[in-house]
């Protein structure tokens, strides 16, 4: 179904970011080389430094070794998959994790119990980078404005926001290609992306209501 | 939309939150709650943060017994595809309809009222649509028509009632639109709305009326109504 990375690619991200995985990087920089290239050197070191801690809060919540082993897989492979999504702007890989931990548990539980499914973990508590969602739709097609003006606005941004767009609007990087470039998680490049078009946006639409 | 809120969850229940130790009921009411408050948002992620450091600090006593061999379970997980983008949410009933406007609910709340409402009438001019979440709490949606009061009771456990529109006020206080009224079980209480409310109640056990059955179908005291129909806004 879904093709595998190719043996390339993968040997490639891990050459570039493995100096600092060897190096026994921070979790933050670990998760970030697991999101931006799919660093599975980088993964195994992330599930030996946090698949004793899940455990611990699996039983701690469920009271049930049972349970609290499937809660190591499935809060690992949601780190695996929801890597890319993680964003350094709003808090620590292990705030991050701690989370994610706490709803996988939650979900793991009510099918258990076989309890109503109405509401699962992420209804409850709401998941990263969802709250500006509908900036990303209004992004495209945003840049049709006098080039002079947006100069001038350009300027103003925080640097982090102005790189962002700098790469992948002047630069035309990809999304992941610009993340790898600045080093930064895509999470962090995308909320940065949004932020950035939102002031950009939000200051042509001053000037033009005055 | 959102009116400042007075009265929040305490430092347990907010805890216990972003712990994940409550049951699915109490999640609900308090997710609905910090959804409507920017101070307990900022609390909220304040606690996840020092929950996560003392998570990472703490001792295990057990380890994991993971039967499988590790590095096959490294390779079946890293063998699946990533998130690359937010899934788009499925839209959920985002609104209820009163009278006269509609009232926009919590994410949560529009959730938990997607399979559909079903309303009773409960004894004058209250309106009941209870919706079952797990085994320990009664939760339900109420709606006060303007004017409504509801009869004398008591609980056995604790009752929390976060207000979504309009008001309403007891013994103790009055209660607008974001509150969190917490009721403990020693406490007796008589909510009147005047201006007619919509709010969300989580029982964590069985409520008792102090006055018999009877009481709920009698005509209650009345009240000069403000407006006639509108609910707030
Ligand atoms: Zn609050």
């Amino acid at each position: 179904m879904n093709a595998p990375m190719t043996a390339a690619a993968s040997t490639n991200s891990r050459d570039e970011s493995s100096a600092a995985i060897q190096e026994g990087g921070s979790d933050e920089a670990l998760l970030i080389a697991v999101g931006n290239s799919q660093d599975t050197a980088a993964f195994n070191q992330l599930f030996n430094r946090f698949s004793k801690k899940i455990f611990a809060l699996g039983m701690k919540l469920t009271r049930n070794e049972q349970l609290a082993n499937d809660l190591v897989q499935e809060a690992m492979l949601t780190v695996w998959q929801k890597a890319p999504l993680y964003d350094l702007d709003r808090g620590t890989a292990q705030s991050w994790i701690f989370t994610l931990t706490r709803n996988r548990c939650f979900d793991i539980m009510r099918k258990m119990k076989r309890q109503p499914t109405t509401v699962s973990a992420d209804d409850i508590w709401p998941q990263e980078g969802e709250v500006d969602f509908n900036l990303s739709h209004a992004e495209q097609g945003s840049m049709e404005v006098e080039i002079a003006n947006i100069e001038s606005y350009y300027e103003q941004l925080p640097d982090a926001q102005r790189i962002v767009i700098e790469q992948i609007y002047i630069y035309d990087q990809t999304h992941e290609e610009a993340a790898a470039t600045l080093d930064i998680p895509l999470g962090t490049l995308k909320s940065r992306l949004r932020l950035g078009m939102g002031k950009l946006r939000q200051m042509i639409g001053t000037e033009e209501d005055e | 939309m959102n009116s400042e809120a007075t009265f929040h969850p305490n430092e347990e229940l907010l805890e216990g939150y972003v712990q994940g130790s409550l049951s699915a009921g109490m999640n609900v009411v308090i997710s609905a709650h910090v959804e409507l408050c920017e101070d307990c948002q900022q609390r909220s992620q304040e606690m996840e943060a020092t929950a996560s450091q003392h998570w990472m600090q703490a001792e295990e006593e057990q380890e994991p017994a993971i039967s499988a061999d590790v590095a096959a379970i490294i390779r079946s997980i890293t063998s699946q595809p990533q998130v690359r983008e937010l899934p788009e949410r499925a839209s959920a009933v985002e609104e209820i309809h009163m009278l006269d406007h509609s009232v926009r609910l919590p994410r949560v709340l529009a959730k938990v009222a997607s399979d559909g409402l079903v309303w009773k009438k409960l004894a004058n001019g209250i309106n009941q649509a209870s919706v079952t979440l797990d085994d320990k709490t009664q939760c339900d949606f109420l709606y006060m028509k303007p004017g409504s009061q509801v009869p004398v009771h008591k609980h056995q456990g604790n009752e929390i009632t976060l207000v979504l529109d309009g008001s309403f006020s007891d013994e103790s206080g009055m209660y607008r639109q974001s509150d969190f009224v917490v009721r403990t079980p020693d406490h007796t209480h008589q909510p009147v709305s005047e201006e007619g409310c919509l709010c969300f109640a989580v029982l964590d056990s069985p409520l008792t009326f102090t006055s018999g059955l009877a009481r709920l179908l009698n005509p209650l005291l009345r009240y000069r109504f403000r407006r006639a129909t509108s609910i707030g806004v």
